[in-house]
């Protein structure tokens, strides 16, 4: 699994954005924010192959946290990804 | 696309936001009859490269299913009486009548930076309807020169400064402009339509007029700098609020143009526009249509600007 690699993130003022174009009939783009932990994580991951287990690492290893908050962050933010619609089909 | 440049063709340059535009039209039609609104943009001589050329061509429309994948025939800045279609190489704009035979179409290519126009000059409305396909092109090229077509009605302050009132078509942007004009000394209009705002080479940010202004007859070759953008939105009240960071990109997006079916295109705007509103003030008006409205949008730009 892939994060989308047709969305560019973008830093304006003090959020991370992504436009993401509609590609209905009706030029209605959706913008996505990201906080700044999704943001770098989002910078190191893609156009990887992306995995629970290797989110989790990248946390563990940049942030002050239980191996087993890592995870459950990573899950967390695996769900809000593709719920958002960022991952590639 | 190849572009035949035969003999009977003549070239015109106009200069718009700094970018060249070439036509080329056959020799025997007087462009400053049919495009009027251009003629304060007309240069007599090319200079340099133009970054984009457009030639009419009098021929019979292409017949519909040529056309390719239809895109859109619905859109907030661009209205609803065309159609946009894509081809593996190139884009297609129509203009749909009900007659055939009046149908205008233009080709271009994905990067818009050369194109075809096809109709015939015998139509009273081919000025208003080569105008209208030439904005489309003009919007999409200037994209990849940091620059970016607008739909606003601008205000110039002290012959200096601009800002550029949003909104959906009937909110009631060239009415706040009116109410400027009335209440607030030393204002005059730059644009009421379609206005182009530039990142320039040197960092500055500028408002340019531009031939293409709606229903009024405005069409200033002039720049000035450029102080920010409001959206505004008909209410009971009167009441400003400044956005920042995403607020702020999410508060003008609509207004700009883009194919978002062409991924450069609409990245490139995004990054200009990401720059733009980092380095300008974007506010969102609330707005009764009356004078303490315009005074309201005022002060929060030249009184107690940050």
């Amino acid at each position: 699994m892939k994060l989308r690699q047709d969305l560019v993130l973008r830093k304006v003022g003090d959020d991370y954005i992504m436009v993401d174009p509609s590609q209905g009939m009706v030029d209605l783009s959706k913008v996505h924010t990201l906080n700044k932990t999704a943001a770098w994580l989002w910078e190191q991951l893609v156009g990887k192959e992306i995995s629970v287990e290797h989110i989790a690492e990248l946390l563990f290893e940049r942030y002050d946290v239980s191996q087993e908050k890592a995870v459950e962050d990573a899950e967390s933010l695996m769900q809000e990804f593709e719920k958002a619609g960022l991952l590639e089909a | 696309m190849e572009t035949n440049i035969a003999p009977e063709l003549t070239n015109h340059y106009y200069e718009i936001a700094g970018l060249q535009l070439e036509l080329r039209f056959p020799s025997t039609l007087n462009l400053d009859h049919i495009l009027s609104s251009f003629i304060s943009f007309r240069k007599e001589h090319s200079n340099g490269t133009s970054a984009t050329v457009v030639t009419f061509m009098e021929e019979v429309v292409p017949l519909e299913e040529d056309w390719g994948t239809l895109r859109s025939d619905i859109s907030l800045v661009w209205g609803d009486n065309f159609r946009f279609y894509e081809q593996e190489n190139t884009f297609v704009t129509l203009i749909k009548h009900n007659i055939k035979d009046k149908q205008w179409m233009m080709k271009s290519t994905k990067d818009f930076r050369e194109s075809r126009i096809y109709g015939k000059a015998d139509d009273p409305r081919m000025g208003e309807f080569v105008s209208w396909l030439l904005m489309v092109v003009f919007g999409q090229v200037g994209l990849q020169h940091r620059l970016i077509l607008i739909h606003a009605s601008v205000i110039v302050y002290q012959e200096k400064q601009g800002v550029a009132f949003l909104g959906k078509s009937g909110t009631g942007k060239s009415t706040h402009s009116r109410l400027w004009l009335q209440h607030i000394p030393d204002t005059a209009l730059l644009n009421d339509d379609n206005p182009v705002v530039r990142l320039e080479e040197d960092g500055r940010i500028m408002i340019y007029g531009t031939p293409w202004s709606g229903k009024t007859p405005c069409y200033k070759n002039k720049r000035v700098e450029f102080k920010g953008f409001v959206r505004l939105e008909q209410a009971p009240h009167n009441r400003f609020t400044w956005k920042k960071g995403m607020e702020s990109l999410v508060t003008v997006l609509p207004s700009c143009t883009a194919l978002r079916w062409n991924k450069d295109l609409f990245n490139a705007m995004t990054d200009t526009l990401s720059q733009l509103v980092d380095q300008v003030n974007v506010g969102h008006l609330e707005c009764l249509p009356n004078a303490d409205a315009a005074q309201i949008s005022y002060k929060a730009f030249f009184e107690e600007q940050s």
